[in-house]
């Protein structure tokens, strides 16, 4: 009791006192107000010159790879953007993206989003990656009326009758149908009918709901599921799962996982002798550092993709020169999300959020870097998901991810074989 | 014959929660701290081994000595300039400072290696022996068997030197090792770079089947506490059952309940057990 | 009687302070998350502080919170008001369970063991999915409109209020438990078990009152979290890291066991964690979580028993200083 008497008495004294004694703690404390004062200060001038685009991605945590990957690609239209001259409507306002850590906290993605908002005044926002992170930002942007661009595969994101939310790749139970349809065709040109698959898929939202959308087109299909099972995320040992594949007669196996776990499976599976054809679910199974790790082993291992850098090599051999390595899915519908909202920019006119929205749902957008989507435009419905979108299925041959399926996108052909 | 193969893989994965455990356990015993950030010098132990590899080409299992050798240095260097100054703050704080530690860490490797996933290439990770029908990985069975070697090791350091034995007195009684002339500070350094480079070790061992990353030890953070728990705090033998205990009943489990509920089982396990042994597997009264 | 002066002053400088900024604006996003981490510091120190045992699993009650009513307003349009009764009675009961196994258990045991419980419930969330949603996590139903009984509403003043009054209660809740006879007891727990015991506590029962109601407090600000921020997963909710290490940090920087402790640390680390975030974030990734876990440890390196006695420290120092 006595102390509580004390603490509430002296606490405001302190700070003030403190403020006086050492002068940089005044210009933190200071600082800090700024910060937190700036939404009026900045409320009041529209940036004339330049145009703000948030960028919200996980640049720490566990998925901290794929959301460098995805500002790689935005960073990289948004400078092709600057020096062909900006945002033309707009007496050549340049792009400036402010770039924010989303960390792997829904709640801190939605924070960024708020703040980039009110002390950005950005017109747009690009992100999250995880689609956990993207629906929590989503539940922002739609209140705060800023257009969300995203390539995310849950199914909630443009299931909620959210109108600011724009889905640019397909939804995770259209991948999943598709990695199956894919599959069985496949299968079938190589004179086998594909009867009986395994699952297994981390237990996240990601790997869930692209599991449910195998599932459904299995049944669809009269494909028996012959294995079904989620794992937890980050397992320490494989061997479980693998364990039971050997006891099943599936033709393919399907594993929905990032890079840790796909190697995990793949190497278990060799140690075990089983050499069923692979068919990953994106994630880890189309990153550069899968076939670096796995090396002759990457060979002949499929994946869905939303899309793929060989579709357009024009324009992803200057991400490759200009980071080192193939331009990653991530990096790709993230750099078309920006480049579609630069020509929405050029349409509305100016740099309002509501007409940028406007102009995002009321048009199909082709050219530029539309051209690396499977239909060479971008076409959003009133639900905000991207209706032109395909997904297609890549195979790993050398150090390249080639497209093999469908037919009319197919860079190669495809190779029905035994990881 | 599969729950023969799932016991033999619990005790393969086992052997390797119990190295990376024993760290954590040691450290609590000489020095009564839950070291939060244990994990993260697993990840760090991955990493050099990686960079072993990939540079020097030595194989991770060799590399596992040079984490060891690295982590133990790094290890003296945090005890002396953190540890050491929360030795007599209240748990809280001693807890809430290795969480600080953790994150600091985790942050540092991801500034300075990058985010990407790595992994070692090596001829023996796709390989397996078979008896029968059973197979025994062979990425699995040398993380075991230079885990064993590691608790040999330990053993007889433990037991037959006399920073061993000096390290064992100021676990058991500071003041009583003090007065034999044991410089106690210089034990807690060798506990603690100990601890966190058996660790390291054990980080380094399941690179051949292991991707490295900078939040991989967020993967093994929850399951060495149980370990550990599970044998008893300060127990280095409690470790060795708990880890063994804990790599079985995962495996074992699977054969019961889907792969996903595997840690469900663990933590209810873990919990029951608790409450009828509060001390832990092996621990004593205390 | 000055104390009570104080309390109702700065209660009402909170109260006024969003007269001063834009009402859907990212200030008062921050400030409302430090009212929602400083009540659930408070709810911690219930048994953390107060007690001095220290549970690493109240995520269990938070997400317990989250999910009833969340469920309930999903399947039974049960306005989140009730919902939230029905979490904290919920999440009650799941505190009085856990007793069972836990209440023999001290420190590090006692911590692990809460934590282990906290990650049974969270993988239970994730594979129940018919009923939990599973991995892909709950969305609050969006609210056409304003509204008090769906609580919800576009702008984030009205969460301030809300969840500055949830602070205010807790924060009363926690006085009246320590000045009461339970407070007493709970610190004769605290200070010695087995004198408690001799002189005659019930220390069982003074342990199982105090976590009981933590967690039930625990649960309403999980319901208060999922209506904020309308989306919530299971790790979010039922994390390790979010929230149970969390609601520890805030509290253990303040400083454990005071009234203002819980207050004063999540004021300092939530708009230290959002300048860090703000400012180095783009700079280089890492960099901002770096930040905060170097002010963390320099916090506990500088005075182990929080800001508060710090605070104290320094002004002692500073008028001994003024005398001489």
């Amino acid at each position: 009791m006595k102390s509580d008497r004390n603490e509430s008495k002296l606490a405001p004294a302190v700070w003030e006192r403190l403020a006086d004694l050492r002068p940089n703690r005044r210009t933190v404390l200071a600082a800090a107000a700024a910060a937190l004062a700036t939404p009026y200060i900045s409320r009041l001038a529209w940036a004339q010159d330049s145009v703000n685009v948030g960028v919200v991605v996980p640049l720490s945590g566990a998925n901290a790879q794929f959301g460098v990957n995805s500002r790689n690609g935005i960073e990289m239209v948004a400078e092709q953007i600057n020096t062909n001259g900006g945002i033309k409507a707009l007496d050549g306002a340049k792009i400036n993206l402010i770039v924010a850590d989303s960390t792997s906290t829904p709640t801190t993605a939605a924070t960024v989003g708020q703040r980039m908002i009110t002390q950005h005044n950005v017109v747009a926002i690009l992100g999250a990656y995880a689609s956990s992170l993207t629906l929590a930002l989503s539940e922002v942007t739609e209140r705060r009326r800023i257009p969300l661009m995203t390539m995310s595969f849950s199914d909630q994101i443009t299931g909620r009758g959210f109108r600011y939310v724009f889905q640019a790749i397909n939804k995770a139970s259209t991948l999943g149908a598709a990695q199956l349809e894919g599959t069985a065709q496949i299968a079938g040109g190589a004179g086998q009918e594909l009867q009986s698959i395994a699952i297994m898929y981390e237990d996240t939202a990601y790997g869930t709901s692209q599991a449910a959308g195998l599932r459904d087109t299995a049944a669809k299909l009269g494909i028996e599921v012959v294995m079904d099972e989620a794992y937890p995320l980050g397992i320490t040992d494989v061997t479980p799962l693998i364990n039971q594949l050997r006891a099943t007669d599936a033709q393919a196996v399907f594993p929905c996982s990032y890079l840790n776990d796909g190697l995990q499976i793949i190497r278990s599976m060799r140690q075990q002798n089983i050499t069923l054809p692979v068919i990953g679910g994106a994630g880890g199974y189309v990153i550069p550092d899968f076939k670096e790790a796995l090396g002759e082993f990457a060979d002949g291992v499929m994946s869905i993709a939303p899309g793929n850098y060989d579709q357009a090599p024009e324009l992803t051999d200057v991400f490759r020169e200009r980071y080192g390595y193939f331009m990653v899915h991530e990096a790709l519908e993230h750099a078309v999300c920006l480049d579609v909202l630069a020509k929405a920019l050029e349409i509305a006119g100016e740099a309002d959020p509501e007409a940028v929205r406007e102009a995002l749902s009321n048009t199909r957008f082709e050219g530029g870097w539309c051209a690396a989507m499977p239909n060479d435009a971008v076409d959003f419905d009133e639900t905000g998901l991207n209706t032109l979108a395909r997904p297609l299925m890549v195979q790993w041959r050398g150090e390249d991810l080639v497209t093999v399926w469908p037919e009319d996108l197919a860079r190669g052909e495809a190779v029905w074989t035994g990881a | 014959m599969t729950f023969v193969q799932a016991v033999i893989d619990g005790l393969m994965i086992g052997g390797v929660y119990a190295v990376i455990s024993i760290g954590l356990t040691l450290v609590f015993g000489v020095m009564g701290i839950i070291n939060f950030a244990q994990a993260e010098f697993l990840m760090l132990g991955m990493f050099i081994a990686y960079f072993a590899w990939k540079f020097l080409g030595l194989d991770p299992l060799i590399g596992s000595l040079l984490s060891f050798a690295l982590i133990f240095g790094l290890g003296i260097l945090v005890q002396r300039t953190l540890i050491q100054r929360v030795l007599n703050a209240p748990p809280l704080a001693q807890i809430f400072v290795t969480v600080g530690l953790l994150i600091v860490i985790e942050n540092l490797a991801l500034i300075a290696f990058g985010s990407d996933f790595r992994s070692v290439s090596t001829a023996y990770q796709t390989t397996a022996l078979r008896l029968g029908p059973l197979f025994i990985s062979v990425p699995y069975l040398a993380a075991f068997l230079m885990s064993l070697l590691c608790g040999v090791a330990l053993w007889l350091f433990t037991n037959g030197t006399w920073y061993g034995r000096a390290m064992r007195a100021t676990a058991q009684d500071p003041m009583a090792a003090h007065l034999m002339g044991i410089n106690a500070d210089r034990m807690r350094q060798i506990a603690f770079g100990l601890g966190v480079g058996l660790t390291a070790f054990g980080g380094a061992v399941i690179l051949p089947y292991f991707t490295v990353h900078p939040t991989v030890g967020q993967q093994f953070v929850v399951l060495m506490f149980t370990v550990v728990v599970l044998g008893g705090l300060g127990s280095v033998a409690g470790a060795v059952v708990g880890g063994l205990a804990v790599g079985v009943i995962q495996s074992v489990s699977t054969l019961f309940f889907p792969i996903q509920l595997q840690n469900l089982v663990l933590f209810i396990v873990f919990i029951t057990m608790l409450a009828l042994r509060p001390n832990g597997l092996l621990g004593g009264a205390r | 009687m000055r104390w009570w002066i104080a309390g109702v002053a700065a209660v009402a400088l909170a109260a006024a302070l969003p007269l001063f900024l834009d009402p859907l604006g990212y200030a008062i996003r921050v400030l409302t998350l430090a009212l929602l981490f400083a009540a659930l510091g408070q709810a911690w120190n219930i048994v953390g502080g107060l007690a001095n045992q220290i549970s690493l699993g109240h995520a269990a009650f938070f997400g317990l919170g989250a999910y009833t009513s969340t469920l309930l307003l999903i399947h039974f349009s049960v306005s989140p008001w009730l919902g939230m009764l029905a979490g904290a009675a919920i999440a009650a009961v799941a505190a009085y369970l856990l007793s069972f196994p836990t209440m023999r258990l001290r420190g590090h045991y006692f911590a692990l063991a809460t934590l282990a419980f906290s990650e049974v419930l969270r993988i239970i969330a994730i594979s129940w999915s018919g009923v939990t949603g599973g991995p892909v996590g709950l969305s609050v139903p969006f609210a056409m409109e304003d509204s008090f009984a769906l609580l919800q509403f576009r702008s984030t003043l009205p969460y301030y209020y809300i969840i500055l009054g949830a602070l205010v209660l807790i924060s009363c809740v926690f006085l009246v438990i320590r000045h009461s006879a339970l407070g007493y007891r709970l610190r004769a727990v605290k200070e010695n078990v087995e004198a408690a015991e001799v002189i005659g506590v019930d220390t069982t029962r003074v342990k199982i009152v105090a976590a009981v109601i933590s967690a039930a407090l625990t649960a309403i600000l999980g319901t208060l979290y999922a209506q904020f921020n309308y989306f919530f997963d299971p790790d979010a909710v039922f994390g390790i890291v979010p929230v149970s290490i969390r609601a520890a940090i805030v509290t253990i920087l303040g400083g454990a066991g005071t009234v203002l402790g819980p207050i004063v640390g999540a004021f300092f680390i939530i708009p230290v964690e959002e300048l860090a975030n703000s400012y180095l974030s783009s700079q280089m990734a890492g960099l901002s979580q770096l930040a905060f876990g170097l002010v963390l440890i320099a916090v506990i390196l500088v005075q182990p028993r929080g800001i508060l006695v710090l605070i104290r420290d320094g002004v002692a120092r500073f008028r001994r200083g003024d005398g001489a």
